[in-house]
């Protein structure tokens, strides 16, 4: 008889288990099933946010920026700070699909897909940004190079260069990466559907039937997407805060920023993870795949990136003292000054995320739904204050006292970041109706292989 | 002249499935296709022992080749206006450049390693054989399919899959398998 290893046969922890690859098969499939009320209404309620931001876009390209509450000198508002928050969510998912991938860490099976499509569906939504920043969305294009007659070409020497082939490069990556891991699970969806939507599937499925081959050629190819995917998660966050950190802008000049931004996108994409999968896990049953154990997961990424956050912000109060630079040490007084205009928001956010994680030190609120879904929430407040924070102060603040000035967004701007969110939801949504969101070969690489014993 | 045949083996088991492969290796046999719902590292040992896919090359060459664009790009272009050097640098700057070459290398590495697994893995494979459009093999079972067995080998083949703990060996039309009624 042939020797068959057990990989991961009955390890402590863990969640249940199907028994059989067919089990898991029949279980991902119910989402195809007639969707429920709840799911109706969430698709509804993302919808209207979709309308609202649409409708939002539309009066600014009618009436012209102006309709935003960006001016003088506070040029960079909602549009970046939503730009900069939805860039954050989406490095979760490339985190957890890949470089946990690479560490071979056990509870990713259950979570890294919908981590994956949230990840892309987070990029398609900061994607958004920079063109209704511009304004004249339709001269998006002048964003890359492109052959012309004056051979006029970019900057390359701009972080806003690096940041526009930074996340085109992310996204892109992201994207065959998520549909390559589709390819196996798409067929078996194929093969249990019947009429168009079959033909739907396989295409999509590209023809997959398994064989030896397509595995062997698969799992060389997976494991390169993810070493290149690794680097990745950790460059655009950096690339990012580049945006900022190579001004002088008093309170953006910090050599500390790649990697407090880094930490924060992982502290929010991981609480994003959360806030997205406790309820889809309790309106499509996926109870036996993703629970506590993965949730407690998560909130443990979240309890370590909290930590360098809340040493990210103590660091740069203390640079600022010692560096004995005026405008740096005035931004930072400034900011952290209860009265002044904004400081609610930086209390908000030293609330958001340094002190409300600190409740999932305690095991019994880590491991209770309720707290985990609340805090979760609270932290994704936090992390879109906190980019709020950190652009808007240091603009309205800036060297010349003369030009400053108190920035708060328009009724556009928030119909847009209402917009957004409603965009991002609408999309996952549509995703875990339609297509595994749960990764239906990697579960039953966790199943114990059927094995008859003697041949 | 003998013509050509195919042969089909459905197993429950992985080891059962597993036998048989090392079975029909050992009696000689090659041009069988071997499936399974998922990926298991016994197949790719006893099916390609131990060799490295060829993918690898296709990830470094679109690695080397999206670092030399991405150098090229940014100092071919700079190089247009060399009178301009924003921030006081040089013409052609290193330093900034390397954030545009390595996004570029990562970028078309990537692609081409998808290519590289496209090419390789046979996708699309729309039209592949029949007999290996089964849907038991994404659900919860194994195959060795023969698309393109000799009629004078059919036999041996037949026997030998059958005492490896196969569920079903079948032949000739009958490895085409019709999906039931009842599917979601």
């Amino acid at each position: 008889m042939a020797h068959v290893e057990v990989i991961d046969p009955n390890d402590p922890g863990k969640p249940n288990r199907p028994d059989t690859y067919g089990e898991t098969n029949r279980d991902i499939l119910r989402v195809l099933l007639k969707p429920s009320v709840g799911y109706m209404l969430g698709v509804l309620l993302a919808f209207t946010g979709m309308v609202i931001g649409g409708w939002s876009w539309y009066q600014q390209i009618t009436w012209g920026m102006g309709v935003a509450g960006i001016t003088h000198p506070t040029m960079w508002g909602v549009y970046i700070v939503t730009f900069v928050f939805w860039v954050g969510i989406g490095h979760a998912g490339t985190l957890i699909s890949a470089i946990l991938y690479l560490v071979r860490s056990k509870w990713r099976t259950g979570v890294y897909r919908a981590s994956e499509a949230m990840t892309v569906f987070a990029v398609m939504t900061a994607l958004l940004f920079p063109v209704l920043h511009l304004g004249r969305c339709w001269q998006a294009y002048w964003f890359f190079p492109y052959p012309n007659q004056r051979q006029l070409w970019l900057n390359f020497k701009s972080p806003l260069m690096w940041d526009v082939f930074a996340i085109s490069t992310y996204f892109t990556v992201s994207v065959v990466f998520f549909y390559v891991g589709l390819i196996p699970d798409i067929a078996a969806f194929r093969d249990h559907s019947r009429g168009l939507v079959r033909k739907f599937y396989g295409v999509l499925a590209l023809g997959w039937r398994g064989t030896h081959r397509q595995w062997y050629h698969y799992m060389a190819a997976y494991g390169f997407f993810a070493a290149f995917a690794a680097p990745l998660v950790l460059s655009v966050h950096s690339v990012v805060s580049w945006d900022f950190a190579m001004a002088p802008t008093p309170g953006w000049h910090s050599t500390i920023f790649p990697p407090y931004f880094v930490a924060g996108a992982i502290f929010s994409g991981c609480a994003m993870v959360i806030s997205l999968l406790m309820p889809m896990s309790y309106l499509f049953d996926w109870h036996k795949y993703v629970n506590t154990w993965h949730y407690e997961n998560l909130a443990k990424m979240c309890m370590l990136t909290s930590g360098i956050l809340t040493y990210a912000y103590g660091m740069e109060y203390f640079v600022s003292w010692y560096s004995q630079n005026p405008y740096e040490q005035n931004i930072f007084l400034w900011r952290a000054t209860p009265t002044a205009a904004y400081g609610w928001a930086f209390y908000l956010m030293v609330f958001c995320n340094c002190i409300a994680p600190l409740a999932w030190y305690s095991k019994k609120l880590r491991t209770n739904h309720i707290s985990l879904f609340i805090v979760a929430a609270i932290v994704n407040v936090g992390m879109w204050f906190e980019r709020f924070n950190i652009i808007v102060s240091s603009l309205a603040h800036n060297f010349d006292p003369a030009t400053w000035w108190y920035y708060w967004p328009s009724y556009i701007e928030w119909g847009v970041l209402i917009g957004s969110t409603g965009w991002f939801f609408f999309w996952f949504l549509l995703f875990a109706k339609s297509f595994p969101a749960i990764a239906l070969t990697e579960i039953k690489e966790m199943v114990e292989p059927p094995v008859k014993g003697s041949v | 002249m003998s013509s050509a045949v195919r042969v089909k083996a459905v197993y429950n088991h992985l080891d059962c499935m597993l036998t048989g492969v090392d079975r029909l290796k050992r009696a000689g046999y090659t041009g069988f296709t071997v499936q399974a719902p998922l990926p298991r590292h016994e197949i790719e040992e006893i099916m390609y022992e131990g060799r490295p896919s060829p993918v690898r090359w296709w990830t470094m060459t679109g690695a080397i080749i999206g670092l030399t664009a991405g150098w090229g790009i940014t100092s071919l272009t700079h190089s247009t206006w060399p009178m301009i050097n924003p921030g006081g640098k040089p013409t052609v700057a290193p330093v900034p450049f390397a954030v545009i070459m390595f996004e570029a290398t990562i970028l078309v590495g990537a692609l081409f390693t998808g290519l590289g697994m496209i090419v390789h893995a046979g996708l699309p494979s729309y039209f592949i054989d029949r007999s290996l459009r089964d849907p038991r093999m994404t659900d919860g079972s194994f195959g060795i399919t023969f698309t393109r067995a000799s009629s004078a080998q059919q036999e041996a083949i037949v026997e030998l899959l059958s005492k490896t703990g196969a569920v079903e060996v079948t032949t000739g039309d009958d490895t085409f398998y019709e999906v039931p009624n009842d599917r979601v």
